[in-house]
């Protein structure tokens, strides 16, 4: 990011590879729609690009990245209120060759992200950004503006509930 | 790390799908990126297109500071020579600049300026000896220092004057409406963050929701990663 606020386009380009999947998921399955995921992805990288400027290292990018997501995603749901994105915006699954396995796999993949779903947003946003963005515990308080312990809390309590649900496979 | 993954948790999460963003998204951002970066150092809060602009006047503004501030210097021994005498510079000063041939022109010139004599040589013997004139420009005596900080202060407000209307040059058309956030958001850009927001949540107060919507805007732009408390939220955010 230093290197991009120095004018290093390519240096923007390794970050942005290195990201953007990661960020697009905790986006789209933070969200309901996806074409506002979409919106909302592209707007967070939009204020990676006008802030860089304002950058000072003092914790890792990804950090810095995931606070600007988290702020972004909190402006949108004050705006209406949003629920993680439904089963019937994704593709099933496509490595999974016996039809009666395909169906029960299907079956417990939509008890979990169901589960994922009902999880209140502050406990789905911590599981999503520890799974997906792969954060530490410090980590995910600092984006999300919380304590450590709360953080942790949460996250105990998200992965309490979908291991229940895992435990109905 | 304090806390484990749970393999199987983390399997199944995986089966959720390893959506991407689309090519052209990618691009986008991609392309804006190089923008930016091609525009060298922009400033934070200026929308795109007019970022030259603020480096330009910036650099007209700090040469008519400097300008300003080196006549201020070169004529504040003039405005000394009409205090009276106890009110200026000690006498040893005055000695340590004036050669004899000098005082004696003085003497002779005494009649037709009778109070210059109490004051420090003027600007043009100084200019004769630079490495002295340091001195007394950067001491000047206890009931000038006042003046020459307001002045210098004034030299400033008129620089960031001439400087506010071409970062917005469309208000010059419309004087009389009232300024539109992004410049008072670009006046009040050195503030903290916390200043800003209370400066947006006034304009809220006042009704002016639109310059505050802006203005909120721009501080999220340019503090993207700030987190704004629930309270100040109430403050800043226009209510439905």
């Amino acid at each position: 990011m230093l290197a991009y606020r120095g004018g290093d386009a390519r240096a923007f380009e390794t970050l942005y590879g290195r990201h953007r999947a990661r960020l697009f998921r905790f986006v789209l399955r933070s969200i309901k729609v996806r074409a506002l995921a979409e919106e909302l992805y592209q707007e967070v990288w939009m204020r990676v690009i006008e802030a860089r400027a304002s950058y000072k290292p003092s914790a890792r990018f990804t950090t810095w990245l995931y606070t600007i997501a988290h702020n972004r995603l909190v402006d949108h749901w004050r705006r209406g209120g949003l629920s993680l994105v439904s089963l019937d915006d994704h593709d099933a699954p496509s490595s999974m060759p016996d039809p009666a396995h395909h169906a029960e796999a299907r079956e417990a993949l939509a008890r979990f992200a169901e589960a994922l779903e009902r999880l209140p947003p502050a406990q789905r946003e911590v599981f999503l950004l520890h799974e997906e963005a792969g954060l530490t515990v410090p980590e995910i308080a600092a984006a999300t503006g919380s304590n450590e312990e709360a953080a942790k809390s949460r996250l105990r309590y998200a992965m309490t509930k979908l291991k229940a649900a895992l435990a109905d496979d | 790390m304090t806390e484990e993954r749970d393999p199987k948790l983390s399997r199944r999460y995986r089966e959720l799908g390893a959506e991407e963003p689309p090519r052209e998204l990618d691009q986008a951002i991609l392309a804006a990126a190089h923008r930016a970066a091609d525009r060298a150092h922009a400033p934070l809060v200026a929308p795109a297109g007019r970022h030259r602009w603020y480096f330009a006047f910036g650099a007209a503004a700090v040469l008519v500071l400097a300008v300003a501030i080196t006549v201020q210097v070169e004529q504040r021994p003039d405005a000394e020579a009409l205090l009276p005498p106890t009110a200026s510079v000690p006498p040893e000063r005055v000695d340590r600049f004036d050669t004899p041939a000098e005082k004696e022109n003085k003497a002779q010139a005494e009649p037709s300026k009778p109070l210059a004599d109490a004051g420090p040589p003027p600007a043009r013997e100084r200019r004769k000896a630079p490495a002295q004139q340091a001195a007394p420009a950067a001491s000047p005596p206890a009931e000038v220092k006042p003046q020459a900080a307001e002045a210098a202060r004034a030299d400033r407000l008129e620089a960031r004057q001439q400087q506010a209307p071409a970062v917005e040059p469309q208000n010059t058309q419309a004087p009389a409406a009232p300024a539109p956030a992004s410049r008072a958001f670009a006046s009040a850009v050195a503030l903290p963050p916390e200043r800003l927001l209370e400066r947006i949540a006034e304009l809220r107060k006042e009704g002016r929701h639109e310059e505050a919507d802006k203005a909120l805007e721009e501080f999220r732009k340019q503090y993207p990663d700030y987190r704004i408390s629930e309270e100040m939220l109430q403050k800043v955010e226009r209510k439905k």
